[in-house]
């Protein structure tokens, strides 16, 4: 098959490897980042709060432990409570003390404001977020029985907003950590990949020259899981090739064996020809035996060619295949001149089967020889996209209408000059099988005479 | 004027044989490669009609053991291998034509008079010399402007003579080109059929060189 004629590989993501395993890593990598992160937040929320939560039991068992009555029956520290944090105004700790009838007592931090006093119900130490002098607190309370002066509430605070801050500050790390880690997991994910992949890349490009003929078989060494799967589809390109050749061997040699019959039989009928009793008959065998002869002739050239054209594409360029060819019709049309013109495109390659390159062109050229008065001119152009071969001969030419169906089966325009009408229809054959376009016309030049045009659209070469 | 057939298929040998005998050529056949490569008189050999395909070897090797051998005489390959393939490589191995079979006789003939014609430089489709014009894909010969008729042999002898005009041709030479290699030769027979050649188209245009042979035209 050519080049061209190959389905388009599929693109979706469902179709790539590489793209499916990066999809999975992602989505493994997002599930287990935001698992640890939804975890580890959580622990430490947990933690941060425990930590409080001791921090304050602690003082304010001390701030109890501290307290004394004075001979005046008056409530007093015997100092400041250790942590200094109580001692700078509004920094979010705060302690109370309730006294029964009388004023509470407050830390020296607590400037204005006051704590729930609600929340020490008994000698068990209780917590509860309340309104404190600087928004809202965790604050934690206990009723003591203090000698002389009875039952009194000790009260200690924190502000809820330190706490979140701790807890928003670790969170904001750890969501940057983490999200490194995750880039760093896909990075390493995606490398992974691509290395792990590389011999399917190579496996690709080592396909992709084999379809547009640039190797013979897919080249390369591979990893011991590829390699086997790279040598069967060697073995059956070998396969492959082999049989396209022994069936085009096989079709020419049934062409052959029916050909040697055929003259046997023609040459009957012409000797049929020449009894009036046995001419009628003698014109039915010879025509019919020309039919097949134009059958064989047709069908063979047609398998010939799409046996080539199936197969992986190889390459041949014009300045091989053509010398011999132009060499057959200088012994075939003695004197008549045939030129070879490469412009800027002598090196290019043409995408199919030399043998059926060669048949083309024959055809071409041999066409040319007949037809034309004495100069036939091959004349190849192209760039990166196109490349064109041009057979002009000085001939007669054709009418613009006979351009295109000089291309059908038995068209003979000069049933005088020999041939069989199949010529052109077979090269037509080979240019379709091989996507090439093939046309007739005047020549570009406005002289008299034929110009035949092959073009082929090249495609991206595949790189090694 | 002699040919030779290269061809491995009895039947179509002696088909073909016949029609060209009948043609005005003599014609020898020979069956395989072998028994080409040793042909002993390629010399007299006017041109070859060779079968690719044949018993012993390939026909493209005999065409290439003749040119490596200087042997210079036209072939026309005519086989049954009809691809461009075979086509280019049969005449760039020195064929000076190729036919593909089944062909019909009055194509053959016309490309080997064709490749005979290229042999004398010639363009013209007949030959005209001394007054004598002779076509040879229609056999048709005429002396002085009329019409002549003449057995297959006389028109064989005059064609033969009339390619070389002014050449001295013994009996020798003119039954090696006039005689397949297997058939019966008698001098007396040639001098027979020169003579009776010498009255339809005059004794004039015939001269015995004595010694020697005969000369046709100058």
């Amino acid at each position: 098959m050519s080049a061209a004629a190959v389905p388009a590989r599929g693109t979706a993501c469902s179709d790539s490897l590489r793209t499916r395993i990066l999809l999975a890593i992602l989505l493994w990598v997002t599930l287990g980042i935001v698992g640890i992160w939804y975890s580890a937040t959580t622990l430490f929320a947990k933690h941060v709060e425990r930590s409080y939560h001791d921090e304050l039991s602690v003082h304010i068992e001390e701030l109890a432990g501290l307290v004394r009555v004075d001979a005046g029956g008056e409530l007093m520290l015997d100092r400041p409570l250790s942590d200094p944090r109580y001692l700078v105004p509004l920094s979010g700790f705060y302690w109370q003390i309730d006294v029964p009838d009388r004023p509470p007592m407050g830390s020296a931090s607590m400037t204005r404001g006051s704590l729930a006093g609600q929340v020490a119900r008994d000698d068990a130490i209780r917590h509860r977020v309340e309104r404190g002098p600087t928004g809202a607190t965790i604050t934690y309370g206990v009723v003591r029985h203090v000698p002389r002066v009875g039952a009194v509430k000790f009260l200690v605070a924190t502000d809820q907003r330190i706490l979140d801050e701790t807890v928003a500050s670790f969170t904001h790390e750890l969501t940057i950590w983490l999200a490194a880690l995750a880039a760093a997991l896909v990075a390493t994910g995606f490398a992974a990949v691509s290395f792990g992949l590389q011999p399917l890349d190579r496996l690709s490009r080592a396909s992709a020259r084999l379809r547009s003929g640039a190797a013979a078989r897919l080249d390369g060494d591979y990893p011991s899981e590829v390699a086997p799967l790279v040598e069967d589809l060697n073995a059956f390109i070998d396969y492959n090739r082999v049989t396209v050749e022994r069936a085009r061997v096989e079709a020419g040699n049934l062409a052959h064996a029916l050909r040697t019959p055929l003259a046997v039989i023609t040459d009957e009928a012409e000797r049929l020809l020449q009894r009036a009793e046995t001419r009628e008959s003698a014109h039915s065998l010879l025509d019919q035996g020309q039919t097949m002869v134009q059958q064989i002739e047709y069908h063979l050239a047609r398998a010939r060619s799409a046996a080539g054209a199936r197969g992986p594409t190889t390459q041949c360029r014009v300045d091989e295949v053509l010398p011999p060819i132009l060499s057959a019709m200088r012994r075939l049309h003695p004197g008549k001149q045939f030129e070879f013109v490469a412009l800027d495109a002598a090196e290019s390659s043409w995408p199919l089967d030399p043998v059926d390159f060669a048949e083309l062109l024959s055809i071409l050229l041999d066409n040319a020889g007949k037809w034309s008065r004495r100069n036939i001119v091959v004349e190849l152009t192209g760039n990166a996209e196109t490349l064109q071969l041009r057979i002009v001969d000085d001939g007669p030419g054709l009418a613009p209408e006979n351009t295109v169906t000089a291309f059908e089966i038995g068209t003979r325009f000069d049933p005088s000059k020999p041939g069989s009408g199949l010529g052109l229809a077979i090269a037509h054959d080979i240019a379709q099988a091989y996507d090439l376009q093939i046309a007739l016309g005047a020549r570009s030049d406005g002289r008299s005479g034929l110009e035949a045009r092959i073009t082929v659209t090249l495609a991206a070469a595949p790189t090694a | 004027m002699r040919l030779l057939v290269v061809e491995d298929d009895e039947q179509l040998a002696s088909r073909l044989s016949d029609r060209l005998c009948d043609a005005g050529f003599a014609v020898d056949v020979a069956r395989n490669r072998d028994e080409g490569a040793a042909w002993p008189d390629m010399d007299k050999i006017a041109a070859v009609i060779l079968d690719l395909g044949l018993p012993d070897g390939s026909g493209m090797d005999l065409l290439r053991h003749w040119r490596q051998n200087k042997v210079d005489r036209p072939v026309l390959i005519l086989t049954a291998r009809g691809s461009w393939q075979d086509k280019v490589a049969g005449l760039n191995a020195g064929a000076d034509d190729f036919v593909v079979k089944p062909v019909r006789f009055e194509e053959l003939l016309a490309r080997l008079h064709a490749l005979l014609r290229r042999e004398t430089g010639s363009r013209e489709t007949w030959i005209e010399e001394a007054g004598i014009r002779l076509d040879p894909i229609t056999r048709e010969v005429e002396c002085d402007g009329v019409p002549l008729s003449l057995s297959k042999q006389e028109y064989r002898l005059l064609n033969l003579l009339i390619r070389r005009p002014g050449q001295v041709l013994s009996q020798g030479d003119i039954i090696d080109h006039l005689y397949a290699i297997g058939s019966q030769r008698d001098f007396n027979a040639i001098e027979v059929l020169v003579s009776r050649l010498r009255r339809k188209i005059g004794a004039e245009r015939i001269r015995t060189v004595r010694g020697l042979g005969y000369r046709f035209g100058r």
